[in-house]
Order: C-alpha cells, then structure tokens, then sequence
C-alpha cells in the first residue's frame, strides 16, 4: 500500500510540472516552443535573403551558412549576422541548396531551385529604363514616363512586364509565407497530449505483458 | 557513421538493461517520468547565440536509475516521430548522450545521499543534475567533434549555451529531490539499510 500512496505524490508532484508545462505551451506560445532550427528563404531578382530561427524563438547569430550548387560544391559560404539573417548574390539561375549549422548539433537546409530566380530581370530595366531617364524634361509626365512601347520590342516587354509582375507577387506573398513557416513550425497541444497518451499507453502494455509472464510463470 | 553505430549499440544495451530491472512497480513512475522529459524537452528558451531546453538527464538517473535509458529513449523516439525534432539516425546517440551521465551520476550520488539529511540531498541531487548537463555537453561535443573535425571552433556555443542550462536544471533537481527526500523518501531508490 506504502509503494502506492507514494506513486500518488509523485504523480501529484509531477502533474503540476505538467500543468505548468502546459500553461506555457498555451500563453507563452511566442517566447517558448521547441527546438528545432528551420530558414527562411526569399528569392528577388538573383538575390536570395533570409534567416535560420529556432522554432518557439532566437537566432542563430554568427554561424556559418554554406550554399551549394547542385553537383554538392559549396559555391558561397558566409555567417550570418546578429539577427540571424544571411543574404548572397548568385551569378546565375541554377539549383542551389542553403544550408547553416550553428555546430551543436543543429542544422537544415533548403533548396532554391532555379525558377526562382528571375532570370535577368534587373539588368533587363536598366538597359530599358536608361535611356527613359536621359530626357530632362520633368514638368512633362509624358516623357518621364515609361518608354513608348514603340522603343522596346514587344520580347523585351514580356519579360519586363514578367518579372515586375513576378517582384511584385513575391513582395505580397513574403509575409504568407513567412507566417505560414512560423504556423507549421509550433508546437500543437494536441500533438503533445498525442505524446503522453502514447506514453501512459506503453506502460498500461509493459504492466499488462508482465502481469501475464506472472501468471504464467505458476503464480497464484 | 560509426559515431551512429556506437551511439546506437551503447544505447540499446542500456535500454535492454534499464528493461530487464525494470520491476512492474516501477512501470508508471518510468512512464511519468518518460511523459514528463518528453514534455519539457520539447520547450526550448532562446539563450545568447542559441537556444536550449531543459534535459532533465541527472533528475530522471536519480528517480529510475539505468531505467532511464528506456524512458528517455521512449520520449526522445516520440519527439523525432511527431515532431521531427532530432531525427531517427542520431537517437542512439542522442539518448546516450542524455541518458548516459545522469544514470552514471546517481549511480555514484545515491550512497552518498543515502546517510545525508533531506536539505544535503537536494544540494547533491542539484550537483548531480548540473554535471548531467555538462555530461551531456560533453557528449554531444565529443560525437560531433568524432563526426567532422569542422565542429570544433563551435565548442563556444556550445559551452555559453549548457552552462546556463546546468545552472537552471540544478535549482529543479534540487528542489524535487530535497522536497520529495522530506515527503516521501521511499520514492526514491536509495539502499534500504541505509535510510536514516
């Protein structure tokens, strides 16, 4: 009866650390959650940007990321600054993969496949937008404005219009996703009650296998 | 990898031996206590360039004794499965390097808690769980640095980020232990003739 009564305190004992836990799994969802490192990356133009973040918070400052091309050679590597964020140029539309390790133990990575760079959509501007630029007169919006397209073949306009229409999607779309990273990333209660079901039921089967050994083994 | 190998054949003897002492009281305080790393592990605090959560490895080595390696196992397995958190390959490893320097410890402390006051108890478990914690460190720096030799020059994160976290584990563990030593000393697995 002793044994039992003292199973009871500590079952007392540890079921407050567990509403505790609980508590903080629900109010301080932001502050503290799990620990698993995930990346945020973004692609404009042939500039890819973002930061790795622990799931439940903090960044990993001052660590080494690595981009590598497709055949697995590193191409870039870099650290990352005191808010976790890394960014790097590349010079040509290709499959990458970024990937960062803090070196204790934790790391991802993240494939940048090669339609998300916009082709040349910056250089294809300037050369545009140059000579649009050279006429000085300012009081009239006519000629500041765009070129007519009578100057531009119709190719070039497609692409242009293609990839300030592709900026502009992936402008609108990047705090989505990023929340979306963030919604995927947290801890469910549910999941976690999932967890401790599983663990009540491995020892409901441990308790029962051994009650039968018992019985078997010539008991009463 | 034979740092996964060797992290896998040490864990499944320890489990296989944590299994086999295992006597059927046991069973639900293995399994709270499984329920209860598998919960407070999985919340990590940001601390400096990083960030931590609680192990628990010298509080359950002091409860369960080698029964530690099958309860962390249990929870380290559920965490890699619903959560994807440390992954399948490393589990050996992983539970190894939890299980293995609180299990070790109390093995040590607990003659010595055995003739000590309920107050001394708490200090030596709060002892226990912090080097628990460095042990763990350790572990994991010493599998990484037998991983790659690229790990090495990360032992400063690694040492800023487990040293507050002994600190926060071995107020816990001291508390638990100097707590429940006063209330119900036969919860915890001392030698019999020896209880004061």
């Amino acid at each position: 009866m002793n044994h039992v009564r003292a199973l009871l305190g500590l079952f007392a004992a540890f079921a407050l650390a567990f509403v505790l836990a609980m508590a903080l799994a629900l109010t301080g969802a932001t502050s503290a959650q799990a620990h698993r490192l995930k990346l945020f990356v973004s692609v404009d133009g042939m500039t890819v940007s973002g930061y790795a973040f622990f799931i439940g918070g903090g960044r990993p400052q001052d660590v080494d990321f690595v981009v590598k091309d497709a055949a697995g050679a590193p191409v870039h590597r870099g650290r990352t600054d005191e808010k976790g964020a890394f960014a790097w140029t590349a010079a040509a539309p290709a499959d990458y993969t970024l990937s960062l390790d803090t070196g204790d133990g934790h790391f991802a990575d993240e494939k940048i496949p090669a339609d998300r760079f916009s082709l040349t959509a910056p250089a294809i501007a300037a050369a545009v937008q140059a000579p649009a630029e050279t006429p000085p007169a300012a009081d009239s919006p006519a000629s500041t404005a765009a070129p007519s397209p009578a100057t531009i073949d119709p190719e070039t306009l497609t692409r242009l219009v293609e990839a300030a229409a592709e900026r502009a999607v992936a402008r609108q779309l990047r705090p989505l996703i990023e929340a979306q990273n963030l919604a995927e990333a947290r801890l469910r209660f549910n999941d976690i009650m999932g967890g401790v079901g599983m663990i009540v039921g491995l020892a409901g089967l441990a308790a029962w296998a051994m009650s039968r050994r018992r019985r078997s083994g010539g008991g009463p | 990898m034979p740092v996964i190998a060797g992290g896998a054949a040490v864990a499944a003897a320890g489990i296989a031996i944590g299994l086999k002492a295992l006597d059927e009281r046991e069973i639900p305080k293995t399994a709270i206590l499984a329920a209860t790393f598998f919960v407070v592990s999985l919340f990590a605090v940001p601390i400096g360039p990083s960030s931590v959560h609680l192990l628990l490895g010298g509080l359950v080595g002091l409860f369960l004794g080698v029964g530690a390696f099958p309860a962390i196992f249990v929870g380290l397995l559920l965490q890699a499965v619903m959560f994807g958190f440390g992954g399948l390959t490393s589990l050996g490893v992983d539970t190894v390097n939890m299980a293995l320097p609180g299990v070790a410890l109390a093995a040590l402390a607990r003659p010595l808690m055995a003739r000590t006051a309920p107050a001394t108890r708490g200090l030596i478990g709060a002892t226990v769980a912090a080097l628990a914690v460095l042990g763990t460190a350790g572990g994991v720096t010493l599998a990484l640095a037998l991983s790659s030799a690229d790990y090495v020059p990360a032992l400063k994160i690694v040492a800023l980020t487990y040293v507050p976290l002994a600190a926060v584990e071995a107020v816990i563990t001291g508390f638990a232990i100097a707590f429940l030593a006063r209330v119900k000393p036969e919860i915890l697995p001392w030698p019999k003739e020896a209880r004061p």
